[in-house]
């Protein structure tokens, strides 16, 4: 392997994670300022033309604030947690193809970071230990609020990822691979012939409302954010956290949420694909990249509209949506699915 | 990094992680020392040319039944064990004993295993799940039925356990 190689190779991986971590601050001011437009209130507007530099300002405060460990914490896993909350989501986008393939001097150099066989099960490996950044930040603050704000967020993970993954196995059905740029080369076709080779969404409409509702519980937003329920667990398991450590658990939902909505785009909205389009020069490639961003952009939008719209529900009912309502859907989908590529209509 | 030095270095890591399971005194820790254990056993699987393997493994060990282990372990609060004084020389030096000559049963045969098989052949293509498949439902196919029953009966078995009191 060339030392160009390593360069490409470290290009490929770390281009969307720096990406996302500039785009970060402007998601909050996008979340605030779509709150300001909800409520019907200006939202912040101070710092900069639209408040476009607050992001800045609270970053510089994050910075500035005293960082207390408090007396009575698990020191080292206080420590930890934020960092594994943050690892596990940003780790997630190795597997995500964000555009068509380039080609350089000849060599294809397809625009993922890595390009794995066992991509969508990566994926659920690690937003699985996501979870024990948020449990591990509980348990460690050794506070009775951050601690049921642990319990809750496993006890919720643990539930939709189930719901989760049952929905994603049609896709992987469908794909017939686990491999993320497959599912995306599946979806690049025709949508009128059969097999049907256009997004995943069609078929799988059922499949998408599943993972699209689980992915809500998975990234803990709202109307599934019971872990840091304010109303009565004051900030649930971030209760004791301040100054940076606060602001990774921040960074680590904004990049879940991310992560999430790539994920749907890929997977049921054909990601970086058109219909009836096929990059082939530089150009091309480079609009497929912008392609997925906007995709992956509007749902992130979701997230956030979704955010203020919606009441918070009951932790009894979180409970029951997710076992009784949605894995008996996704398994419903699973067998439609089947059912679909045993006539060949897939 | 050669594939061979990481491959000793995540090994290590497990067999390391998995003492400090064993030893350490606080239950949750515990736990997390397991969870890296596991994890470092994923990564030795993927040197080992079976990606699928390691992917499951994280899954279904680190990523559910150990944070199931954590929760229930929360919940609980389960407190740190207290260090107990000896008092029993002879139980000791009986189980270190113990110890020691299982280590070394256990060391001879790896050694003797290790010099009759050569190493892993990929011939399975890596992370493939067909092949996989194929074996489980067909070859195997009794025993991955059976396996699925076993444990929706101790489904309907806990379920029956806890469902006990309410009705007469």
């Amino acid at each position: 392997m060339s030392a160009s190689d390593v360069g490409m190779l470290a290009l490929r991986v770390l281009a969307p994670v720096l990406v996302i971590l500039i785009v970060l601050p402007m998601l909050q001011w996008v979340e605030r300022r779509g709150a300001g437009l909800i409520q019907d209130r200006p939202g912040p507007n101070r710092v900069g033309p639209f408040g476009l530099l607050q992001p800045l300002a609270d970053v510089v405060k994050f910075f500035m604030k005293e960082d207390l460990i408090p007396s009575h914490a698990d020191r080292f896993l206080y420590v930890l947690a934020p960092g594994l909350a943050t690892f596990a989501a940003l780790t997630t986008f190795a597997v995500i193809p964000y555009g068509a393939t380039l080609n350089i001097r000849g060599n294809p150099v397809p625009l993922v970071g890595a390009d794995v066989s066992i991509g969508i099960l990566y994926l659920f490996a690690v937003t699985s230990l996501s979870v024990y950044g948020i449990v591990l930040a509980g348990w460690s603050s050794n506070n009775k609020f951050s601690l049921i704000g642990g319990i809750r967020s496993s006890a919720q993970i643990i539930s939709y990822e189930l719901a989760m993954t049952t929905a994603a196995a049609g896709v992987i059905l469908a794909a017939g691979s686990f491999r993320l740029t497959d599912v995306v080369a599946m979806q690049s076709g025709s949508w009128l012939s059969l097999p049907y080779r256009g997004w995943t969404v069609v078929p799988q409409l059922l499949g998408f409302v599943v993972f699209f509702v689980s992915a809500f519980a998975e990234t803990n937003r709202l109307p599934f954010d019971l872990p840091e329920a304010e109303a009565e667990l004051v900030a649930g398991y971030h209760t004791e956290y301040s100054a940076m450590k606060f602001a990774m658990f921040y960074m680590a939902e904004y990049i879940n949420v991310v992560v999430a909505s790539a994920l749907m785009v890929t997977l049921y909205f054909g990601g970086w694909s058109f219909p009836g389009f096929h990059p082939t020069s530089l150009g091309g490639v480079v609009l497929s990249v912008l392609i997925f961003a906007v995709k992956t952009a509007f749902f992130v939008w979701i997230f956030m509209w979704v955010r203020w719209t919606l009441p918070r529900f009951r932790y009894d009912q979180l409970m029951r949506l997710g076992w009784k309502a949605l894995l008996p859907l996704a398994l419903l989908n699973l067998f439609w699915v089947a059912g679909l590529v045993l006539w060949n209509a897939l | 990094m050669t594939p061979r030095l990481v491959f000793d270095v995540a090994a290590g890591l497990a067999i390391l992680f998995a003492c400090v399971m064993v030893v350490h005194r606080h239950p949750v820790k515990s736990v997390l020392a397991l969870v890296v254990s596991f994890f470092a056993l994923a990564v030795t699987y993927v040197l080992l040319a079976a990606p699928l393997i390691a992917a499951v493994q994280v899954i279904v060990y680190a990523g559910a039944i150990l944070v199931l282990f954590l929760f229930v372990l929360m919940l609980l609060n389960v407190p740190e064990e207290v260090r107990q004084t000896p008092d029993r020389p002879i139980h000791q030096a009986l189980s270190a004993g113990a110890i020691v000559a299982f280590a070394a049963a256990l060391l001879a045969s790896l050694r003797a295993y290790g010099a009759t098989r050569a190493a892993p052949s990929a011939e399975l293509p890596p992370g493939d799940l067909a092949p996989v498949a194929r074996l489980l439902f067909s070859d195997h196919f009794l025993s991955f039925e059976a396996l699925s029953i076993l444990l929706l009966a101790a489904l309907v078995g806990s379920f029956v356990l806890a469902r006990r009191e309410e009705s007469p």
